[in-house]
This record gives C-alpha cells, sequence and structure tokens, in this order.
C-alpha cells in the first residue's frame, strides 16, 4: 500500500449486495477504489481489455477480485476459469462471495483454483466484520505479486 | 453298339441279327450252320450238290462198269475227281470258303465234262450235255454276270471242240451203246433234278426260318413290357412303326400314331415339349443317342413320365436309316422322387425354422434395447429362409397406426427413415392383421391372387403377417415377404408364429427394461431437481435477506446521523428485497402447485388454447407492434386447459419481452409434424435478440435469468417445462443470438 492505489474488482448481479460491500469499504478505507461489474461478460471484458475496456491506463489490473457465483451471462465459474487459465490473470487473488453455502459450489470455487470463498452472512454486523477481516487479510497483511499490465 | 437298355439290344438283334458268327470246327463235314442267311444257302447249295455229286459218281461209275466197259478207265478217273474235290468243297464250305469251294466245284464240272467230250467222242458225245450242269451250277453258286461269261466259256469250249473234231486233231468218236448213252444221260438228269430239288427245298426252308425268326422277334418286341417305335431319321421324326403295347401305356392305338406321323409331338406335355423338340434336332444332325425324360398326355389326360431312349441306326444291306427307340413308364419312379424332395425340402424348412426359432429365441432373451432388438430379429428371419424382406411394425400411443421401427435392407432403410406407417384397420394386412389379433396370407398366385403394389418392394409375390402380442394385447405385427408367388402355407402360420410370440414378449421385456430404465433416470433427474431446487431456494432466498438485514444497519446509522436521504433510500431497497422475496415465495408455491394437482385432462383445440393465452398477455384493446401469426387448423390436445393456457402465455410473453429493438417484432405460432412417438410438435417462433447455444439448456433452470435487467423471477420457462413434462411432452429451443428464437414442444393429442 505504500502510495498506490488499491483497486478492487466486484462482480455481483445483485444491486443491493454491490452497494453493500461498496459501502461498507468505503467507510472501513479498504479500498481506493472498486469496479462493479453486473455479470461475467462485462467483467472478463474488462480483465482482458476487449470492447470499452481495450485501454490498459484507463482500465488497470484489480489487485483482488470478489466475485459472486451465480451471474447472468457469463456464471462465476466460468469467469473463475478464465482467470485462472490465463498466466497472466491467474496470480490475483479470487475472492468468492456468494450467498451459497452448498458444498457443491465450495468445491467447484476451490477445484477452479479460488483463493478464497465466503458466504455473505445475513446480518449488517456481520458483513461488515466480514468486509473488515477480508480487507485487512488481503490487502493489508496478505503480499500481493507485483502485478504489471 | 452295346446301349444301356436291354431291351433296346434285344430290338435290334431281332431287327439286324446277332453281331458275332460263332463256327463249330469240330463237324467239318457236316452242314455248316451259318447265321448270315445268304452264307447259308449258298453253303447248303455247294454242301448238298458237293454230297449228290459223290453219290451220283459212285453210282455212274458202278453202271458204267456193266453197261459199257470200254468206257472203265476214263469214267474212273472222272469219278475219283468228283469225289475227292467234293470232299474238298465240303471241308472248305465247313471253313467258311464259300467261294472257293464255289468256284472249286464249278471248275470240277467244267473240266470233267470238257475232258469227257474231248476224249470221248467230242461234241456229239452224250457227255457234252454235261455243260448244262456246269451253266447251272454257275446259275446257283455264283453271280449272274459270273454265271454269263460262263455260259460263254462253255459255248466257247463246245465250238472249240467241234472245230478240233472236224479238223481231226481229237481222237475218233467212241462208239455209244445205246445203254450207254441212257446211263450218261440219266447222270446229267438226276445231277440236274439234285441241283433243282437242293435249290428249291433251300428256299423254302429259308423262307420259313425267316417267317419264323421274324414271328419269334416280333412276339417278343410286342410282349415285353415297353413301347418301341421307329421313327424317320430326319429332324421331324415321323412315327414309322409303334409297337401295341402303346395302347397300355397310353390309351392311343397304333394307328394313331401312323395315321399322323407328328402324333407323338402332339402328345408331349405342354411344359416339356420345347426341351424334347430341341433334343430331338440335336441328336437328328449329331446322329448321337437321343435318351430323355419327359411327361406324355394319356388319352384320358393323365400325364406320365416317360423315358425315352433312341439310336440311330442305319441298315448296311438295303441302306436305309431311321431311329430306333423305345418309351419306358418311369411314372412310379418320378413320382417317389418327387415326394422324396417334397420331403427333403418340408424337413429342410423346419430345420431353418427351428434353428430360426432358436436365434431368435437367442437374441430375444438376450437384448433388451428394442432399437437393437427389432432389427437383429428381422435380420435373423430374413436370412435363415432367405425371405426378400421382413419388416416389424409396433402399434403407437394413438393406437390408430403401425409404425415400421424396424426394416431389413435398403429399402427398409429408406422406408423408416420415411416414417413409413399403416393405418390400423381393413386397409392393409398390417392393419387387419392387429385389429383381428390374426396371421395372414397373401399370395400372388391362385384364385385370390393379389398384387403387390409397394414401390420400394418391386418384388415381392407373396406375404404374411403375424400379429405380435404381449399379455393377450396385439402391440405389433411383423410382415415377412418373399419373390415366390406362394411361398407360405397354412402351415408356416404354426412356426413363424411361435416366432413373432417370441418377438413379441421380447418386445414387452424390453418395454418393461426401458420403462425401468425410465423411472430410474426419472428417479434421478427428480433427485437432482430436488437438490438443485433445495440449492436454489437457498441462494435466492437468502439473497433478499442478506439485503434486507444488511440495509437494516445502515438504516440505524442513517437515523443516529440524520442522513434521512439515505435512509429513504436504504428503506427503498429493504421494501423491494421483501417484495422480490414475496415473488419468489409465490413462485415456488405455484411450481409445487403444478406438481401436485391432479388436475382434469380434456380435449382442447390448441387453437384456442393460443387465442386465450395471446388475450391474456396482450389484451385486444392493446395497440401492440407485436404481430402475431397463428396456423390454422391445429390439432386437439389432451391435458388440462388452465396449465396449457398458461404454458403458452409463458412462453408469448417471454417472445414479447426479448424482441429487443427489433423494428417489425412477429411471433409465429403452429406446427411441426410430429415426433416418432406420433406427439404433435408445436412450435413458437419470434424474430427477437435470440439466445447463445451455450444457454439453451440453463433458460429452463428454476429462477435463471439471462438478463437481470428484465423483470421477472426466472420461473417462467421453468413452470413451462414441468406443465410439458407433466402433460408427457418434451421442450426444447433452436436459436442463435440476434436470430430470433423458436420454442418447440410435444404435447399429447386425442
Amino acid at each position: 500500500m505504500v502510495g498506490e492505489p488499491i483497486l478492487v474488482m466486484l462482480v455481483e448481479d445483485n444491486v443491493d449486495h454491490a452497494e453493500l460491500v461498496i459501502r461498507t469499504m468505503e467507510e472501513h478505507r479498504i479500498a481506493n477504489k472498486v469496479r462493479h461489474f453486473l455479470d461475467g461478460q462485462s467483467a472478463l471484458d474488462y480483465l482482458f481489455h476487449r470492447n470499452e475496456y481495450v485501454d490498459p491506463q484507463l482500465n488497470p489490473r484489480p489487485h483482488v477480485i470478489l466475485l459472486d457465483l451465480r451471474l447472468p451471462r457469463v456464471d462465476g465459474i466460468d469467469v473463475l476459469k478464465a482467470i485462472k487459465e490465463d498466466n497472466e490473470l491467474k496470480s490475483i487473488p479470487v475472492v468468492v462471495l456468494t450467498t451459497s453455502e452448498a458444498e457443491k459450489d465450495v468445491a467447484r470455487a476451490y477445484y477452479n483454483h479460488a483463493n478464497s470463498y465466503l458466504v455473505k452472512p445475513v446480518g449488517f454486523e456481520e458483513f461488515k466484520k466480514l468486509m473488515d477481516d477480508l480487507g485487512f487479510y488481503w490487502l493489508g497483511w496478505n503480499t500481493n505479486p507485483n502485478i504489471r499490465d | 453298339m452295346p446301349s444301356s437298355n436291354p431291351f433296346l439290344d434285344l430290338a435290334r438283334n431281332a431287327i439286324l441279327g446277332p453281331t458275332t458268327q460263332t463256327m463249330n470246327f469240330g463237324k467239318l463235314l457236316s452242314l455248316p450252320d451259318l447265321k448270315n442267311s445268304d452264307a447259308r444257302v449258298t453253303a447248303r447249295l455247294i454242301y448238298f450238290t458237293s454230297v449228290g455229286l459223290i453219290a451220283l459218281s459212285l453210282v455212274f461209275f458202278l453202271v458204267i462198269s456193266l453197261v459199257a466197259p470200254n468206257l472203265t478207265g476214263r469214267v474212273t478217273v472222272m469219278a475219283l475227281m468228283t469225289v475227292l474235290v467234293s470232299f474238298g468243297n465240303i471241308v472248305l464250305v465247313n471253313y467258311g470258303n464259300l467261294r472257293l469251294a464255289g468256284t472249286l466245284l464249278i471248275t470240277l464240272a467244267w473240266v470233267v465234262v470238257t475232258i469227257g467230250s474231248i476224249t470221248a467222242g467230242g461234241i456229239s458225245a452224250p457227255i457234252a450235255i454235261g455243260y448244262m450242269i456246269v451253266v447251272l451250277l454257275g446259275g446257283v453258286l455264283s453271280s449272274n454276270r459270273v454265271n454269263l461269261y460262263l455260259t460263254f466259256l462253255c459255248i466257247g469250249t463246245g465250238i472249240l471242240i467241234a472245230y478240233a473234231e472236224t479238223n481231226g486233231l481229237i481222237p475218233q468218236a467212241v462208239q455209244y451203246t445205246p445203254s450207254a448213252r441212257v446211263a450218261i444221260y440219266s447222270f446229267f438228269l438226276l445231277a440236274a433234278l439234285l441241283l433243282q430239288s437242293i435249290t428249291a427245298g433251300n428256299m423254302r426252308g429259308l423262307t420259313a426260318n425267316i417267317r419264323k425268326s421274324e414271328e419269334k422277334y416280333r412276339s417278343l418286341l410286342e410282349n415285353i413290357p415297353i413301347t418301341t417305335y421307329i421313327n424317320s431319321p430326319d429332324e421331324n421324326a415321323y412315327t414309322e412303326y409303334v409297337s401295341p403295347q402303346v395302347k397300355k401305356l397310353l390309351g392311343y392305338v397304333q394307328d394313331d400314331f401312323l395315321r399322323d406321323p407328328l402324333f407323338w409331338i402332339k402328345i408331349i406335355h405342354p411344359e416339356d415339349r420345347e426341351r424334347v423338340l430341341a433334343e430331338n434336332i440335336r441328336t437328328a444332325q449329331t446322329h448321337e443317342p437321343f435318351n430323355m425324360e419327359y411327361r406324355l398326355i394319356t388319352k384320358d389326360g393323365r400325364s406320365i413320365w416317360v423315358k425315352d431312349e433312341a439310336i440311330f441306326l442305319r441298315d448296311e444291306s438295303n441302306q436305309s436309316e431311321y431311329w430306333l427307340g423305345v418309351w419306358t413308364d418311369i411314372t412310379s419312379r418320378k413320382v417317389a422322387e418327387e415326394e422324396q424332395a417334397d420331403l427333403i425340402s418340408v424337413m429342410t424348412k423346419r430345420t431353418i425354422q427351428l434353428q430360426t426359432g432358436a436365434d431368435v429365441s437367442r437374441a430375444a432373451s438376450s437384448i433388451l434395447d428394442l432399437d437393437k432388438l427389432l432389427p437383429t430379429v428381422a435380420e435373423l428371419i430374413r436370412n435363415h429362409f432367405d425371405y426378400y424382406y421382413v419388416g416389424i411394425f409396433l402399434v403407437d400411443a394413438s393406437k390408430q397406426w403401425a409404425i415400421l421401427r424396424a426394416a431389413t435392407g435398403e429399402m427398409g432403410r429408406q422406408m423408416i427413415a420415411a416414417g413409413h406407417k399403416l393405418e390400423i384397420g381393413e386397409s392393409s394386412m398390417i392393419g387387419w392383421c392387429i385389429l383381428h389379433g390374426q396371421a395372414r396370407i397373401a399370395l400372388d398366385a391362385g384364385e385370390e391372387a393379389v398384387r403387390f403394389r409397394n414401390p420400394l418392394l418391386p418384388l415381392t409375390r407373396s406375404e404374411i403377417a403375424l400379429p405380435l402380442t404381449a399379455r393377450g394385447e396385439v402391440i405389433g405385427a411383423m410382415t415377412i415377404q418373399s419373390e415366390l408367388s406362394s411361398a407360405f402355407s397354412r402351415a408356416d402360420i404354426t412356426v413363424l408364429q411361435a416366432m413373432a410370440d417370441q418377438v413379441g414378449n421380447a418386445i414387452q421385456n424390453a418395454r418393461l427394461f426401458t420403462e425401468r430404465a425410465g423411472l430410474i433416470k426419472e428417479l434421478e433427474g427428480r433427485n437432482t431437481e430436488l437438490e438443485r431446487f433445495t440449492y436454489t431456494v437457498s441462494h435466492d432466498l437468502k439473497s433478499p435477506l442478506v439485503t434486507i438485514r444488511g440495509f437494516l444497519g445502515f438504516l440505524r446509522d442513517s437515523a443516529r446521523t440524520g442522513n434521512m436521504e439515505r435512509f429513504d433510500r436504504d428503506m427503498h431497497r429493504i421494501a423491494n428485497a421483501v417484495d422480490k422475496m414475496q415473488a419468489l415465495l409465490n413462485d415456488l408455491l405455484e411450481l409445487s402447485r403444478v406438481g401436485r394437482l391432479n388436475t382434469l385432462h380434456e380435449d382442447i383445440p390448441f387453437g384456442k388454447i393460443i387465442q386465450e393465452a395471446v388475450e391474456l398477455v396482450i389484451p385486444p384493446s392493446d395497440e401492440t407492434r407485436v404481430k402475431i401469426i397463428v396456423q390454422q387448423d391445429l390439432p386437439v390436445v389432451h391435458g388440462d386447459h388452465l396449465r396449457l393456457v398458461e404454458v403458452m402465455q409463458n412462453l408469448i410473453s417471454n417472445a414479447v419481452k426479448f424482441m429487443g429493438n427489433q423494428a417489425e417484432p412477429r411471433i409465429e405460432i403452429g406446427q411441426h409434424g410430429f415426433d416418432q412417438d406420433g406427439k404433435p410438435v408445436f412450435f413458437v417462433r419470434d424474430n427477437g435478440i435470440g439466445i447463445e447455444p451455450q444457454y439453451h439448456e440453463r433458460i429452463f433452470g428454476l429462477f435463471n435469468r439471462l438478463d437481470p435487467t428484465i423483470n421477472g423471477t426466472g420461473i417462467g420457462l421453468t413452470l413451462v417445462k414441468r406443465i410439458i413434462e407433466l402433460h408427457g411432452g418434451r421442450i426444447w429451443v433452436e436459436s442463435r443470438l440476434g436470430a430470433g428464437a423458436t420454442f418447440y414442444f410435444t404435447l399429447p393429442s386425442n
């Protein structure tokens, strides 16, 4: 965090949940900037600099990706696969953030090299705590790779 | 020329005489027994003449010694010569040397007469009369020409003797006493008598012998149990003789054949006539033996089998040529042969049927997949019996049609591909067979000959249709077709029906197996669905909860800090989440109600369902731009009226919803043929935004939404799928992104 702006990528189709995440992160100064995507397709477009995200300067690689699993158009798991199969993107930590507690989803996520699997808690305090800890761990304590474009 | 038929040899001997001559050398001096009649006559003449001459010479010697002792010396020499030469002749005759013997005899006579005339009184001597005897002998023993020369020789000799006598070149004539003259004349008269009687007796005996042997052979020929005939040597083969046995053989008499020389051709069985005449022409050219078996029609109209054997003969003596043949009745042998062949063919057929039965039953018990079982069985039956075509039909769900499910050969493949089916009822063999549950045979033969008209099976000339039953119910039928005009008999039904029954049971087993497999699959599907349902419910219902609880915290913060603007926004979010949750709960309730509801199924014209659904989606008052085209004359379907309207309502509103910015939005609704079970296939086609292929399955999943910006919980297609499946139908989509979408689904018709 030495003078470098921290960029979090949030892929979430539920606008209310996205608002919860963004608001919490802002209040707790976890990230300098959060970029929110409503579906898997636009997230992948951003990461691979396609369509309107062609310019790497304006669309830098995020430090961490928060990924919901059930997404319109391209599913969360497919987004995860695409990231982890790409030699340059696979070093970005991907944290799955979802309402699903199903074992199948957990297994599939880790099988496809998710770095962490978090279940959205029902409750305001719990949500805030999770976000705190998440920022603290992935963006504070954790030593991230040097991400270059 | 010995032939295989002993009767034919007999007949030939009767006409030509035996081919070999036998000689007895033990009795050289006895009467020779020659078989050749000409030679026999000559031999007898020489023999008896020689014997007569010996006797006459001895008597003459004795008489002359008494009446003319002056001539004794000369007579002794002449008699001795005569006796010696005569004995020699008898021996020669017995050796068969007739020509030498005859020549010697004539020469002897001429020498004796000539010497006698020269030495004893010239041409006026009584002995000169002996030249007559020489000519007589020549007439009997040699040909006419030789005898002519002999006569001239004798006249010449007489002239020479007369000339010599006139010129005194021979001794003076001996004086003959009247008694000596009488003795000499008597001798010559007796010799003439001897020759005459021998010749005449011989001729009589010969004629009698010939007649006797002819009678013997004729009686033999006409009593043996075969019919003999003689035909002209040319290709016409005119009948020149036929033995009387022909009456017993054919009922016709000899005269029938002799009056019309081509009568025998007219009574040949029409089916055999051509080949018999062809062989007749061939053998008439080559002179090879004629040997055929064929049928003749008797006078009373029966057909009998004969063996006809004939050989070509040439009679050397009078140069004639003819065919000598025999007819032997071989009807009983032929009948036995045919019965045996029939028996063998029946046994072979039964063996093959048993073998096929075993193979079919093996296939029936080992193959549980209907799509493999039926072609295997059809192929087995066709191959084993070398039938032309075998097809297996199964009754469809509507019980109106028999659908071709397996068929042999390329034509079978084509018919299956074309969805060949026959209506159950009286209009086809298969339809009749299924309706009545009975086997049926149709043959292109006999009084009720059937013409087969399937252009794909042009060679079919007989057919058997066998019902396939299971648990007393006719579930289909099998057709077996042959290129032969009468390939099936009542007896075949028993065996083939036994086979068909096994096939019927096997089909039942395969169906039960498939049904079981289907049930297992359905159960697995239900399980998966339940799992997905639980998962979906937990995930989708939890989602608004997260929102509500999360924003409740912010609500408290906002109230504390007095940020009323954020307070209002968050309140609104919470209220939306609650609404969303309520909608989800309603949908779930609806979905579970669809599965549980045991509603009344009825026959409804599908057009009516569409009409009601369209009115619900786009009320008549709505001036919508979407054009909806509904096909006319859609079939009547069987199902839950309200649910089916719901299906159409969902599909139509989906189509409207995903129209995008289509300038001329259009929805077509209609029918697209039938599926393989005979259910009508309906479609709803739009020209909207379309769906990428990878989502074609997912769109039917519970709460799956491709576009979160469009209203709805994502339950519509799940509900549609559930309702259609509960009706026993199927739904799928064909679409490409930007190219519109077509939803196909099947429903039971009445």
